[in-house]
């Protein structure tokens, strides 16, 4: 029983081994530059969908991590230029400081967390196009090179995910994390518990909010400017990559390694299309399948594993 | 010493406690008594920092005290446990007991290996034979509410508040916790203590105080109460008669069989329940009664056996082909698996029937409605300011009459009742007494699970006992007595004579 539950655990993991592997198949090869984009492209939504997993965990939702990355990202990419030390900073601040106002309405004046995110969306998604009407500002070349790396060594791609699993890892299994899953499981006996629940769930929402900025900054780097709209493609997938990790909306449970799993294998789809000669249009139809895929043998584990326990 | 003065607490026009002062000096052990809606829950909550009082004050060991949430409370000295389990259900025992205060690395990260240790340390000592890495979720009510006592315990409080601790517990874990209780005591704690059942407050407590309509109308220790005098003072009239109505056998058709029932829980079960009749169903908690009950209304997953309603096999049993067969079932865990908790005591009442109340276009009558729901009211003595209240504003017993009144207005053949009187004072426990005993008598077969040994000895003819999934034991007329229910309960019998 132990070994199949982490198994069960584990299996984004293995999704994504079995998806590279197709990947390879259809391309004959997999270089260090394969490798570096791969890594490099799943980066933003990994932080985006890491912080989307901190506010699941507690049973809630938010829909305004990619508008606030797109803040982030235009800030930077009008400012870094003139003000270095302004420009890596702000995008940071605006994050944790967006959250910081989802996380007031959520946790001090329990609204729901749907309502509340998508209100915040809409701001959000507005103030980036007063800041920045038209794609453009820019971000200097050596930022890129030394967050992504040069263009065929993938050491920096793969470092940055590391960070994020480990910091993610970490995260969840201090006391913190803890509480993150005791309010998913049950908010008002954690409560009773001892948990200051308002005070963990506000800083959940800071935290995504954070690394929704860390995300906005990540494309600004990688894509040396700004853009107004970059986030929206973020809205639902970072819920998408958390949902394929393995973490169920219901809150309480999942892995950040899982997480960064879910991330990996959206980015994947795209190249597996490309190489496959499929257009990409269909992108979001596969990708639309797979979550379908995940919810549905999550219910149909449950409903083999209940059935498997009265036959015991 | 625990002080409380001139407390006072209105919820809405409702003065749940008026005026209330107490003492309680270090080693006392204060039973709080009274029928529901008396205003003990709401002054224990007050003390734990849960509701806030509108006047008055508290003080412990002379220092003012006004907790504003658990957290304050459990910092001041003040735990407590609620009838209402507060573990999460999805963690581990481990995770649980440790939820604010684990072991953690010097990076922050929490030691699994101290952590493990530190619980096992804990289960030993409190006796407990739990596993540390069990979802609390999957273990017995029993157990969860142990561990919800030990957990408050171990906070090593100046004052511990038991609201209906024992509701879940069965015969053996109340000495259990009655052994823990004496050691508090001994050690100088102030423990607040409320149960339903006077046996334990006589067992548990050195004082007693009793509440009436939110007042205390007397304080004493508990060797000079009587129970008859403390049936008068919490009810304000005599004692007049046996709080149980006559008994009824049946010799009449069996109208529910079932065979040879086997599940997870249950190991070969067979139960025959005749119209008019009032079944019982006993033994300790968590021995297979609530799964012998969800199977019949089909909620429970059967490996194999056969269920009959009137010599009709049911087959592909779910909880709506039942209803429709003539069942109804009360379950034990209300808030979660029975009440619309938002809603108005009118929806609670009638959405398990609004087939019945549809009118022109398919609407539902309204006024049909009303009717039909303030007759109801009155006929159970419901205590609610009227259709529309919100249930969840109803004080536990109300609530429960508003679930029984609903799957009556199913017009069952057969009413399969989980453990009802859980949590419920002296006063409705009469009432839903005559209710059922009604409904049987109109012809309805009942089978009623209860944890009160007492409860099923007034109520019932008789008795099945279950032990490990299993009938343990069938004990009819003059055999139904508590000692043998108890017995039954914990020794396997050999072949009942």
């Amino acid at each position: 029983m132990r070994s199949r539950l982490q198994l069960g655990d584990n299996w984004p993991v293995l999704v994504f081994i079995a998806l590279l592997a197709v990947l390879i198949v259809l391309k004959g090869r997999f270089t260090g530059f394969d490798a570096r984009s791969l890594t490099v492209n799943a980066l933003p939504l990994a932080l985006i969908a890491m912080g989307q997993f901190l506010v699941v965990l507690t049973r809630g939702v938010d829909l305004s991590l990619g508008p606030i990355a797109s803040v982030a990202g235009a800030v930077m990419a009008l400012t870094v230029t003139d003000h270095p030390l302004l420009g890596g900073l702000a995008p940071i601040a605006i994050g944790l400081a967006a959250g910081l106002i989802n996380g007031l309405f959520v946790a001090r004046l329990s609204m729901p967390p749907i309502i509340v995110t998508l209100a915040t969306m809409s701001v959000w998604q507005g103030v980036a196009l007063i800041v920045l009407p038209d794609p453009g500002g820019a971000v200097p070349a050596e930022w890129g090179a030394a967050v992504s790396g040069g263009f065929s060594s993938p050491t920096m791609g793969i470092v940055g995910q590391l960070v994020v699993i480990i910091a993610g890892t970490w995260l969840l299994s201090s006391r913190f994390g803890l509480h993150l899953r005791a309010i998913g499981g049950d908010e008002a006996a954690a409560k009773m518990s001892g948990v200051r629940a308002v005070n963990v769930k506000l800083v959940a929402y800071v935290l995504a909010g954070g690394l929704a900025g860390l995300g906005g900054m990540y494309l600004s780097i990688s894509t040396a400017s700004g853009s107004p709209t970059v986030g929206d493609g973020f809205i639902l997938s970072s819920i998408a990559a958390v949902v394929i990790g393995g973490v169920p909306l219901s809150g309480g449970r999942g892995t950040a390694l899982g997480v960064a799993m879910g991330a990996l294998i959206l980015t994947i789809t795209g190249s597996l299309l490309y190489f496959a000669d499929v257009s990409s249009f269909y992108q979001s139809v596969i990708d639309g399948a797979i979550l379908l895929a995940v919810v549905g043998s999550a219910g149909a584990r449950d409903w083999l594993r209940s059935i498997a326990a009265v036959r015991a | 010493m625990l002080s409380l003065t001139a407390i006072e607490k209105s919820f809405g026009a409702t003065r749940a406690v008026k005026s209330v002062t107490l003492e309680a000096a270090p080693g006392t052990v204060l039973g709080l008594a009274g029928e529901n809606g008396a205003g003990k829950s709401t002054l224990i909550k007050i003390v734990a920092g849960v509701v806030a009082p509108d006047a008055g004050a508290m003080s412990l060991n002379a220092e003012p005290i006004a907790p504003r949430d658990t957290n304050e409370a459990i910092h001041l000295g003040i735990s407590s446990v609620f009838q209402e389990l507060t573990l999460v259900r999805e963690l581990t025992v481990e995770r649980n007991l440790l939820l604010t205060s684990a072991p953690v690395t010097p990076w922050g990260s929490i030691d699994r290996r101290k952590a493990r240790a530190t619980v096992n340390e804990i289960l030993a000592r409190y006796k407990l034979d739990i596993d540390p890495a069990a979802r609390v979720g999957d273990l017995p009510l029993g157990a969860q509410q142990m561990l919800e006592i030990l957990r408050a315990v171990e906070r090593k409080p100046r004052v511990l508040l038991l609201d209906e601790a024992t509701s879940a517990l069965g015969a053996s874990e109340v000495e259990w916790l009655a052994d823990l209780v004496a050691r508090l005591r001994d050690e100088g704690a102030i423990v607040l203590f409320i149960s339903h059942r006077w046996d334990e407050v006589t067992r548990f407590c050195n004082r007693v105080a009793v509440l009436r309509n939110g007042e205390l109308v007397s304080v004493a220790d508990t060797k000079d109460v009587s129970e008859d005098e403390a049936v008068r003072l919490m009810t304000g009239q005599e004692a007049v008669e046996s709080s149980f109505p006559d008994k009824l056998h049946s010799k009449d058709a069996v109208v529910l069989s079932a065979t040879d029932l086997i599940s997870r829980a249950l190991r070969g079960v067979s139960v025959e329940v005749r119209k008019g009749e009032i079944l019982g169903l006993g033994g300790l908690v968590g021995q297979g009664q609530g799964a012998l009950l969800e199977s019949l209304f089909g909620a429970h997953a059967l490996t194999a056996g056969t269920i009959a309603v009137s010599g009709k096999t049911l087959a592909h049993l779910n909880p709506r082909r039942a209803i429709a067969a003539g069942l109804a079932y009360v379950p034990q865990e209300r808030k979660t698996e029975g009440l619309l908790l938002a809603k108005s005591v009118a929806v609670n009442m009638t959405y398990a029937t609004l087939g019945a109340l549809r009118s022109f276009l398919g609407l539902i009558d309204l006024r049909a409605e009303n009717e039909l729901v303030t007759a109801a009211i009155s006929r159970a003595q419901i205590r609610t300011r009227g259709p529309a209240e919100p249930i969840h504003r109803l004080s536990g017993g109300n609530q429960q009459k508003v679930l029984l009144e609903k799957w009556l207005q199913t017009k069952p053949a057969i009413l399969l009742l989980n453990d009802v009187t859980r949590g419920v004072d002296i006063g409705t426990k009469r009432h839903i007494y005559a209710l059922t005993a009604d409904i049987a008598k109109s012809g309805v077969a009942v089978l009623w699970y209860s944890t009160d040994a007492r409860e099923l000895v007034g109520v019932v003819h008789r008795v099945l006992v279950m032990l490990g999934g299993r009938i343990n034991a069938e004990l009819t007329g003059e055999a139904v007595t508590v000692d043998r229910i108890v017995r039954a309960s914990v020794m396997k019998e050999a072949a009942d004579a």
